[in-house]
């Protein structure tokens, strides 16, 4: 499958990638590490005229802890120095996790913070060949207007399938966006919309830039488990992040987020009102479990069944509790 | 892990084949490196794909996008149009059937008025980049008349009409039903029977290297008419593919020149003919330059030509001592929508239910079933592995109901070779007993079996494969394999083998025998292989036959040369040619070879060669000449002449050349070898299949433990012992063993290809999932040698008969586990939860569609994991595969 044609720019600021953004708004892809973008433009998912590669815009890159005591990480920081900074490890050890488990060590060399956290949602139905999807019938997604995980729905249902947001969710994280107004900063959880074609709120024109964590969540416990049939190279089938503040043995604070069981990441609503104030045992870590495989909707986008996706959300949603609470 | 194998087996001193091979071989029974080694690894080496010619196109195949349609019309003209494509190729431009099997000739390399699965080919563009052969495919215009399909082989059977191929009856491509012994008196006797339904899902190669071919004719300079063709190709079958080029192309297979570059894996994916390698050059004849194809990774799985979809039905009936009485097997394969291998497997499945254990009566009934996907075909182990799975589980079945242990009850069946099967098979050399020891002793079986903590079990199961089919598949009595050998005056052996070297070794293992034969360094061997100009014929790298049929073959062509070399060099030395020993480099008298001698009375570096005097007698020849005078200074060239003239008690392998090719004029040999008559098998009809010149076996011991919470099952070592007969390379048998395992507990676990209303969901290697490095669990590989009376040294087969066991073995393990028994591979982990819950009562849920895994009872539309239950994909109005008329057309 060949790669289609487009001219690339390789902007080095902020600023001149902006421009571009700007002047090709619509017809424009971002690529920096290119393990998500380069095998869709070669099933033609994106043919886009123009790829701007921000990995030549240096205030992009690099793990820098803040004077007030959190951190920002550029947006083009590869996942495998996210993985090795030893700042993130001691202060924010569910991000290091989850990036830790994403695809394989060769793929965490290329692919970065930021290009995870915008990874496309992926469905079995659509990422495939032309051929293929002709083959099939193309759906809402990509060229065509009706749903093959859903029949008879017009919402598309492509699953978030990236490993660090959950974590950066139970870490309350904002990402900083770019765009010719200047730059505004969102919380992540702010970031999607739920939807599985349009998934996330930016424009056309606009960059991510940078991922902030306070201060307020460093030092939280963490735990990412991550459901795969492989050990390496997959992505997540299901995915659960926690962290958790404890005091006296009880827990002080408490964040759940999901991940690849729903068109977006998401934080489990109502973890922290069932958390905070009481101890870690089997039964409260099975009721979270069975809150957060409530709150799951995994459908027939990936590999294995739905039932069984959400079943491991209720087992390592309650195996990462019972772990957070061993160290 | 290898050189810890090495190292173990160095430190107990050997085995006293061990000690054999050492004091007498030279070159074969060490490890060595492969003769390719270096190309590979460096990146040097040459794939089809590396391949360039100038002037050289791209071919790009149009695929049906239906699984089942007759082709109304097709329009190219819009696609011919378009700048920089230079021919379109269809149907009618090569319209010969062909396939692998002389009764299978139901392909055409573009479909001519069918398509028979989505995928099947259709047109193929020659333009002068990808991306240009990519946009025209866009622009042939199709008209299709989709027809009925079929997806599963039950309901396919039941066919009346719309049928995929108009001469096969109820979409069955063969059948088959053997009766040996009594099976119903052996049911009788039996004091306890088994019965049960196994599926086994479909798998494919998946090998490293996709399929590439690139053909090119050359051009008449005075009238520039096409003359000879060239194929470079990604094939196990070089001498298959020149064949069938001859008979669709309506060529003499004189004017067809196949040669086979580096290839990186085969598996049985590559051991028949692909039609891309027919489009090529149907597509480089249109277009009057040479084109190249290379398949993306998703037309590999197109091309499968994997391990099919099975529904295995198994009775079998046990004596309360552990004897088997009787074994009954109905047989579905799932076959695709071409008959491919699809004969041979359906026969080697009921086949190869024999030549492993003693069974007096076996009745089987095979179906091969034709479906609208693609076609299956030889894959590792081709046939005997899927129902292997089903014979193994249910022995442990039996051997837990009669209170014995499972590697007992294997005990109790042994062959007592030498033996003719109740099939007909004739079994020689049989080292499953000693398989079965030494698994059972370095496993710790006996004190750990069924003493593991809770979710943690070991399984032992058996399997055995051929080394070559005694019948070759083109029925024919012509020899299976044949060698020919040059030597230069230099010392310097050439070796031309028709045998395809696809990474298994077949190179290596050639040059190893002739340089063993000939008593001459490695290093002096070169080995030019799979060109169909240059090589004699051979029929391929598959079913495990090089080794033991090319091998034989070098062998004899090596004996042959010997014996001329002898009989020169036996002049020299005033013996007989009898007595001439070749070894090291030297030609000797016997009595005079250092390893003859108590202490050797030289140095040694003088004895291998390293240190070797040119034939012509310059500086160094006065010292080791004779071997026996060191240090002496020679004065003059009459004295030199005399001493060459003068008797010898031993020469260099140039010298005892060079006096050969004095003597005789050119020094070449040939050999060949053909499987011998008593090999080949009763006279049923499907009788062909199975019968073999040797068997190769394997007993192992899977270590696993099972997640009960989330089903996933951990593979964390497997002991495997292969009985391979000699192992000429103890380094290449190791690695295939491993690899045969590793390949196993893929199918057992992790692989399986899904199927959406003939649609396949996973046709990449990020949603097919072979395991990982990270999944690899130790493999400790165990080389049996039963040194076959007829292998060439001993040997037989090491690159398949390992898979069959390592997926039962791990079944078996899960029962030890968790005491749940799976009957539908492969063991993922919602099926492993999905029978513990069904085992312990409690929160059903419907992880499998209602299907218990440990009962299977029914065939399943999408594939084992039923990821889809949706309705499935109905074409939208303005979707463009549905188009009624050719869209667009504008003239």
């Amino acid at each position: 499958m060949s790669l289609p044609e487009f001219k690339l720019q390789r902007p080095h600021s902020i600023d001149e990638a902006i421009e571009y953004l700007a002047k090709y708004a619509g017809d424009v892809r971002v690529i920096a590490g290119g393990t998500d973008l380069i095998p869709s433009m070669r099933q033609k998912l994106f043919e886009p005229k123009y790829v701007l590669d921000v990995r030549g815009i240096s205030e992009l890159r690099g793990v820098h802890a803040q004077p007030d005591g959190g951190v920002m990480i550029g947006a083009s920081t590869t996942l495998s120095a996210v993985e090795k900074s030893e700042f993130l490890r001691q202060n924010y050890p569910v991000l290091t996790e989850a990036a830790r488990t994403v695809a394989s060590p060769v793929l965490r060399n290329m692919g970065t913070i930021g290009g995870n956290i915008c990874l496309d949602t992926r469905c079995l139905w659509y990422n495939q060949s032309l051929a293929w999807r002709k083959g099939c019938g193309f759906c809402i997604k990509k060229d065509g207007d009706l749903c093959h995980v859903a029949p008879g729905g017009t919402k598309c249902w492509a699953v978030f399938s990236a490993d660090t947001p959950p974590a950066l969710l139970c870490l309350n994280a904002e990402i900083e966006i770019a765009g010719p107004a200047g730059t505004r900063r969102v919380g992540l959880a702010g970031f999607y919309t739920g939807l599985g074609d349009n998934y996330r709120k930016l424009q056309a024109n606009e960059l991510v830039t940078r991922v902030f964590l306070p201060k307020s969540s460093a030092g939280m416990r963490g735990v990412y488990r991550k459901l795969r049939i492989r050990g390496s190279i997959d992505y997540p089938l299901a995915g659960v992040a926690i962290a958790i503040r404890r005091s006296n043995g009880h827990i002080a604070d408490a964040q759940i987020a999901m991940t690849a069981v729903n068109p977006s990441p998401m934080l489990v609503k109502g973890a922290g009102e069932m958390l905070v104030g009481r101890a870690i045992d089997e039964t409260l870590a099975e009721s979270a479990g069975d809150l957060a495989a409530r709150i799951a909707k995994p459908l027939t986008t990936s590999a294995l069944t739905p039932e069984y996706r959400r079943e491991m959300i209720r087992v390592f949603t309650k195996r990462a509790l019972l772990e957070a609470a061993k160290n | 892990m290898k050189s810890r194998a090495l190292l173990d087996r160095a430190a107990e001193g050997g085995c006293p084949h061990v000690r054999l091979q050492m004091s007498d071989f030279s070159i074969i029974g060490k490890a060595t490196a492969m003769v390719d080694a270096a190309e590979k690894t460096t990146g040097t080496g040459k794939y089809t794909d590396d391949l360039a010619l100038p002037g050289m196109l791209v071919g790009k195949i149009l695929h049906s996008p239906y699984p089942h349609a007759r082709i109304k019309s097709i329009d190219t003209r819009r696609a011919e149009r378009l700048d920089g494509v230079v021919a379109v190729a269809v149907g009618k431009d090569a319209p010969n059937p062909f396939g692998i099997l002389p009764v299978g000739h139901d392909e055409h390399a573009l479909a001519l008025d069918k398509v028979r699965y989505v995928g099947d080919n259709v047109a193929c563009v020659a333009a002068v980049s990808e991306s240009i052969a990519e946009q025209a495919l866009e622009l042939i215009d199709v008209d299709y008349e989709v027809l009925p399909s079929y997806f599963d082989p039950e309901e396919s059977m039941k066919a009346e009409a719309d049928l995929i191929h108009e001469n096969k009856p109820h979409n069955i491509e063969k059948d088959y039903h053997h009766v040996f012994g009594d099976p119903e008196k052996g049911f009788a006797e039996a004091d306890q029977i088994c019965e049960a339904r196994f599926l086994a899902n479909e798998v494919t190669h998946a090998a490293m290297e996709p399929h590439s071919t690139l053909a090119s004719f050359e051009l008449d300079p005075h009238t520039g008419n096409l003359g000879r063709l060239t194929v470079w190709s990604s094939t196990q079958v070089p001498y298959y593919l020149q064949h069938k080029l001859s008979l669709v192309l309506e060529m003499p297979m004189s004017q067809i020149r196949v040669i086979k570059p580096l290839v990186g894996g085969g598996f049985g994916g590559k051991s028949e003919v692909i039609p891309l390698e027919i489009i090529a050059a149907i597509a480089a004849r249109k277009a009057k330059a040479p084109v190249k194809i290379t398949y993306t990774r998703e037309e590999v799985f197109w091309a499968h030509r994997g391990r099919p979809r099975t529904i295995i039905d198994l009775k079998t009936g046990v004596k309360n001592d552990g004897r088997i009485t009787a074994v009954k097997a109905r047989v579905v394969q799932d076959g695709g929508a071409y008959c491919s291998y699809g004969v041979v497997t359906i026969l080697y499945s009921g086949a190869l239910l024999g030549a492993l254990y003693d069974i007096p009566n076996i009745q089987y009934d095979g179906y091969r079933v034709l479906t609208n996907k693609p076609a299956c075909g030889a894959m590792r182990g081709h046939g005997t592995v899927n129902v292997r799975f089903a014979f193994e589980s249910q022995l442990d079945e039996l051997a837990q109901k009669i209170g014995m242990d499972p590697a007992e009850i294997r005990q109790r069946n042994l062959l007592q070779p030498p033996c003719i099967t109740v099939n007909g098979l004739r079994v020689q050399s049989y080292g499953l007993p000693e398989c079965i020891e030494k698994i059972v002793e370095r496993s710790g079986w006996r004190e750990r079996k069924g003493k593991l903590p809770q979710g943690h079990g070991l399984g032992i199961a058996c399997s055995h494969y051929v080394s070559g089919a005694a019948n070759s598949i083109i029925r024919s009595d012509m020899p299976h394999s044949t060698v020919n050998i040059k030597i230069d005056r230099d010392g310097g052996v050439v070796v031309y083998t028709g045998a395809s070297e696809i990474g298994q070794g077949s190179d290596t293992m050639t040059a190893q025998v002739a340089a063993e034969a000939l008593g001459c360094s490695l290093s002096r061997v070169r080995v030019v292989a799979a060109d169909t100009d240059l090589t004699p014929i051979d029929i391929g790298s598959y079913s495990s036959r090089v080794t033991f049929m090319a091998g034989n073959a070098t062998l004899r062509a090596a004996t042959e040369v010997k014996k001329l070399i002898a009989a020169a060099a036996a002049k020299k030395m005033n013996c007989a040619p009898e007595e001439v020993i070749f070894r090291d480099d030297l030609v000797c008298k016997p009595g005079t070879h250092a390893s003859e001698q108590a202490a050797p009375a030289q140095d040694p570096r003088g004895l291998d060669g390293r240190e070797r005097p040119s034939p012509h007698g310059t500086e160094n020849s006065a010292t080791s000449v004779s071997g026996r005078v060191e240090g002496q200074i020679l004065r003059g060239s009459l004295q030199q002449k005399r001493k060459e003239e003068g008797p010898k008690d031993a020469m260099t392998f140039e010298e005892a050349v060079v006096a050969a090719i004095d003597f005789h004029g050119a020094l070449t040999g040939t050999g060949s070898y053909a499987p011998p008559q008593q090999a080949r098998g009763g006279k049923h009809k499907g009788a062909g299949v199975g019968p073999s010149p040797a068997y190769s076996y394997s007993a192992q011991v899977a270590e696993v433990s099972v997640d009960e919470e989330t089903g996933e099952v951990t593979v964390h070592k497997v002991w495997a012992a292969h009985d391979c007969g000699r192992a000429l390379n103890p380094v290449a048998v190791e690695g295939q063993i491993i690899g045969s395992v590793w390949m196993g507990m893929g199918q057992a676990l992790t692989e399986e290809m899904i199927w959406k209303d003939g649609m396949l969901m996973n046709p990449g290697l990020l949603e097919y999932r072979s395991p990982a490095s990270v999944e690899s669990p130790e493999i400790e590989p165990i080389i049996v040698e039963s040194i076959d009376p007829e292998g060439p040294f001993g040997a037989k087969e090491c690159s398949e008969g390992s898979l069959a066991a390592t997926i039962p073995a791990i079944a078996n393990a899960i029962y030890d586990a968790v005491g749940i028994r799976l009957h539908e591979s492969p063991f993922t982990p919602e099926r492993v939860l999905a029978a513990l819950r069904a085992k312990k009562n409690s929160k059903p849920l419907n992880l499998t569609e209602g299907v218990d895994p440990t009962q299977p009872d029914r065939f399943r539309e999408h594939g084992g994991a039923l990821w889809f239950k949706g309705k499935g994909p109905r074409r939208h109005e303005l979707d463009p595969a549905r188009s009624e008329a050719p869209a667009g057309g504008a003239d």
